[in-house]
């Protein structure tokens, strides 16, 4: 009998093992994880795992069909065990990039953010390295337990990767939570668990969370190119592209959630010059937004904005989809400008506007078929 | 009989479930989730499992 062996045990190892019963294949299907947790979703972990307010079970994911042997708690460098297989599957994705060894506090596991959630009860300030996604996103979490929440990198908050001006409507909303920022671009030295020197400056504080981007998880791999192999979720970008492989189609998809901000992309990011704002109010944060690039191409946003994704897909992608006929179109400020983003002025922001389609039933929460 | 459960506060339009099982998950122009049939027959039953696995926000559930 023919076996494939997925090696990982996330959503992208977990996916792909079920996608092959779907598709008919009706070998051995075998997905190995180093985790001893079943499949989890890591997007609730920086926030409402982490701030104690969801139970580390509702991160879990339904358990793959019982056609699919998934062994949890296999370590997957060599543990004595060969496993023979006919196809492979490589999707150990990535892990945190530490700054000073093992014993930095990160969010990337399910254990990870258990043992974090641990410590803000008794702590009263925290320093989070690294400005990013996950960054901003532990810093929001750490304000809403009411920690002091203080951010530290190299470059301003989210500005590589998102662009100018969704950077600063992002960092407009963290410091309205109460996010300290600072930017050392002269570099920063972790001293010990609870010091951080920054500049001339030595920031301390109860906890220091590093979110510092990850690493690929492949110190595992004896070789880099075999027969039979391919892979899945976020190990694929460190991983040479075969020649008689298809070709990988990126699908640019990015979500985050952070100070009170809800924010999803479809589109190439970072984003340059000012946006069309085809609906909502940019200055109550909550809006729909599109930036059109040279090539033709188009990426949209939507901060707190309900839109569903497959439509934020369609209007990322320049085809035109019936959304709300009132387009702006900002005039402050030119490409490559600061950001045109003018801060909230308004104590009481407009609450915001939710599109629905026109003969959408009344929302329930749920709706059960027969 | 199976019985399909949408919880529509979480559902955010991503569309893999009519990907997976396009007999039985619609979304219409406005990218909103529909349900094609009432009742899932047993020929349907492992595709709608897969679709519940594979939302991307756990907003769907199958009940005996």
């Amino acid at each position: 009998m023919k076996r494939i062996v997925v090696v990982g045990g996330s959503v992208a190892a977990v996916t792909t093992a079920q996608s092959l019963r779907v598709e008919g294949y009706d070998g051995q299907v075998t997905a190995l994880s180093e985790e001893s947790h079943p499949p989890y979703s890591r997007v609730p972990l920086s926030k409402g795992v982490l701030a104690g307010r969801d139970s580390v079970e509702s991160a879990l994911l339904p358990l793959p069909s019982e056609d699919i042997e998934f062994r949890t708690g296999l370590a997957t460098t060599a543990d004595g065990t060969d496993r023979r297989y006919d196809g492979l599957v490589i999707a150990t994705g990535t892990g945190a990039h530490r700054l000073t060894g093992d014993n930095d506090l990160v969010v990337r596991s399910l254990n990870d953010a258990s043992t974090l959630a641990a410590r803000p009860a008794a702590a009263h300030s925290a320093i989070v390295l690294g400005d990013g996604f996950l960054g901003m996103e532990v810093a929001g979490t750490c304000r809403a337990l009411r920690l002091e929440a203080t951010v530290i990198d190299l470059v301003p908050p989210l500005l590589r990767l998102l662009g100018p001006w969704p950077a600063e409507l992002a960092v407009a909303a963290a410091r309205d939570h109460g996010i300290r920022i600072r930017v050392a671009p002269d570099g920063l030295e972790v001293l010990d668990e609870h010091r951080v020197r920054c500049g001339e400056s030595v920031l301390t504080a109860d906890v220091i969370v590093c979110a510092a981007g990850d690493v690929p998880n492949t110190d595992w791999l004896c070789c880099r190119v075999a027969p039979g192999a391919v892979a899945a979720g976020d190990v694929v970008s460190s991983l040479p592209h075969g020649e008689s492989a298809r070709p990988y189609r990126h699908d640019p998809n990015f979500r985050t959630g952070q100070s009170g901000l809800n924010i999803k992309i479809s589109g190439e990011l970072p984003l340059t010059g000012t946006p069309e704002v085809p609906a909502g109010w940019v200055d109550g944060r909550s809006a729909l937004l599109r930036w059109r690039h040279d090539a033709g191409t188009a990426a949209s946003v939507a901060v707190t904005h309900r839109l569903p994704v497959i439509k934020l897909k369609r209007l990322g992608a320049g085809v035109t989809s019936a959304v709300p006929a009132r387009t702006t179109r900002l005039t402050q400020g030119r490409d490559h400008d600061l950001p045109a983003f003018r801060p909230l002025r308004s104590a009481r922001p407009r609450p915001p506007r939710r599109s629905r389609g026109p003969g959408r039933p009344a929302r329930q929460s749920e709706r059960v078929s027969a | 009989m199976t019985r399909i459960v949408v919880d529509f506060d979480r559902c955010e339009g991503h569309g893999l479930c009519e990907q997976t099982a396009p007999e039985v998950f619609r979304l219409n122009d406005e990218g909103e989730l529909h349900l094609r049939r009432d009742q899932v027959d047993t020929e349907h039953e492992g595709l709608v499992a897969a679709a519940v696995r594979v939302c991307p926000v756990a907003a769907l559930k199958v009940q005996p």
